[in-house]
């Protein structure tokens, strides 16, 4: 019962003044948005590039498609949880405790939860740059399968608001820059690798698919990668399901635990 | 409690096993330039926190304008004005920006915002660094800022945590004529210090706190009792 009123209580404070956070830090992006998207839009597309090209030589067809179709969806999926990721760790933590600005932002009537919630849209509003330039390409370079491709921006932005949630909730516990380390190599990198998105996830192991089915990215990426093959199957549905749990999980936690660190 | 504007009552505030505020009780009466004094860990600055929401006390209660701070301190924030111990500015934006950008947090409508940024910039002499970037200005001129940020939203009541500390004489006594004239307009100040010339030309009640208990309070003369000087009351006091 506790845990249900701390929710509602969570609801209830969350306003539209979530787009005052989301703006001020669109405004101060502004000023530095070049070096911003070369690590959001170019470093995607170089792996796009060397490894569809690259790789793609060697790896003619899986399931029936080529090598750099088969990992558009994998990169985009990949390169929004990057973005997402990075802007919500390092991003936040510097608004959080560098430059204490959800303190000077909390002096005012803007909530915790506005702050969470306003940094979860920039956080994803990063990751759909970052994917949506990925899947520009290969609609253009022809790597896009199927016109159900279309509906990929639309898990993209909740691949966005997984990850910035996701992401939000480890900055909650960080002591410093540091500790970043930590998650990107355990569990950023190891969903980059493991998560389907260069290879099937049913080539590996048996009890490794076990730890795959733990991964957020798992889900996205296979939505997107369905989509794009133009394969409307009900698995849509339950991983769609699947990955509403895993913002919903995110998202609360992450306002519990920033409130009980800027809030003592 | 009536006509007053801040209500504290019975507030404690513990970390731990560390009473930071020991059962404090004061009021503020609407209009009043009140100051709280202390030595450093004296719990000055736990209790404006407190009154700020952001620290949660232990037990004991706020009223703010009649609200109850623990349930309404989002409505309670439209009338307050803050400023904190540190600066916070944003650093990559420019004055004006910062301006506009914390009105944005109350909700004031863009054509209004530029009109009491650019009279704020100009009261507190800040109207030449409009475009400047936070991060190149003086500390004197952060200060300046940060209060003029803070009387955006044109509070009835303004708290400040020893906004002068670190800051030379002319600073100093610049802040001190424009928050003096902001209390001739109707503003209720609530400010800490631990400079007693400050307290003295300023405070017309306070509290002095000392390990989280409030030792002696009321006016200038209360305290004093034309006796001590203010200085050598508040060193006893740092002394124990």
């Amino acid at each position: 019962m506790k845990f249900i009123k701390k929710i509602k209580d969570i609801n209830s404070n969350l306003s539209l003044r979530s787009f005052t956070v989301f703006y001020r830090n669109f405004m101060v992006w502004l000023r530095y948005y070049k070096p911003g998207i070369i690590g959001d839009v170019l470093e995607p597309l170089l792996y796009l590039a060397a490894l569809g090209f690259g790789i793609g030589k060697f790896i003619h067809r899986i399931d029936g498609i080529s090598y750099v179709e088969y990992i558009v969806p994998g990169i985009i999926a990949s390169s929004s949880m990057y973005a997402a990721a990075f802007e919500s760790t390092f991003g936040a933590y510097t608004r959080m405790v560098t430059n204490g600005i959800y303190e000077a932002i909390l002096l005012t009537p803007v909530g915790i939860e506005d702050i969470v919630l306003g940094e979860i849209f920039w956080g994803t509003a990063k990751a759909f740059m970052s994917g949506i330039a990925v899947l520009m390409v290969g609609i253009i370079f022809g790597w896009v399968i199927s016109p159900l491709a279309l509906f990929i921006p639309i898990i993209i932005l909740l691949n966005g608001i997984l990850f910035s949630s996701l992401s939000l909730l480890i900055t909650s516990f960080s002591p410093s820059y540091d500790f970043f380390s930590y998650y990107f190599t355990i569990a950023i990198s190891t969903m980059f690798l493991f998560s389907g998105v260069f290879y099937p996830v049913s080539s590996l192991p048996y009890f490794v698919k076990y730890f795959v089915y733990l991964m957020p990215l798992y889900y996205t990426a296979h939505i997107m990668r369905l989509l794009d093959e133009g394969k409307l199957y009900p698995v849509i549905f339950v991983y769609f399901i699947i990955i509403i749990l895993f913002i919903l999980l995110f998202f609360y936690s992450s306002v519990f635990f920033i409130r009980k660190r800027v809030i003592k | 409690m009536q006509n007053s504007i801040v209500a504290v009552k019975n507030l404690t505030k513990a970390f731990n096993n560390f009473i930071a505020l020991n059962n404090i009780t004061f009021n503020i009466k609407s209009g009043d330039f009140f100051g709280l004094i202390g030595p450093n860990g004296a719990g000055k600055s736990t209790l404006l926190k407190i009154l700020y929401n952001l620290v949660i006390p232990t037990s004991g209660s706020v009223y703010i304008k009649g609200l109850n701070l623990k349930y309404d301190y989002k409505k309670i924030k439209y009338n307050l004005g803050i400023v904190p111990q540190d600066d916070n500015l944003d650093e990559d934006l420019n004055v004006f920006e910062n301006m506009i950008i914390y009105s944005m947090y109350f909700g004031i409508p863009r054509k209004e915002s530029m009109r009491r940024s650019d009279e704020l910039l100009n009261f507190f002499n800040l109207t030449e660094k409009k475009y400047s970037k936070a991060a190149n200005l003086s500390g004197g001129l952060r200060r300046r800022l940060m209060i003029a940020r803070a009387l955006i939203n044109n509070p009835t009541l303004i708290m400040l945590d020893e906004p002068t500390a670190g800051l030379d004489p002319e600073y100093r006594q610049n802040i001190w004529n424009k928050l003096q004239l902001l209390n001739k307009n109707g503003v209720t100040v609530l400010m800490s210090t631990h400079y007693m010339e400050e307290a003295e030309r300023l405070f017309k009640n306070m509290i002095i706190l000392n390990h989280g208990n409030i030792v002696l309070s009321g006016g200038i003369s209360d305290i004093t009792l034309n006796k001590k000087s203010l200085e050598e009351i508040f060193l006893d006091i740092a002394k124990k």
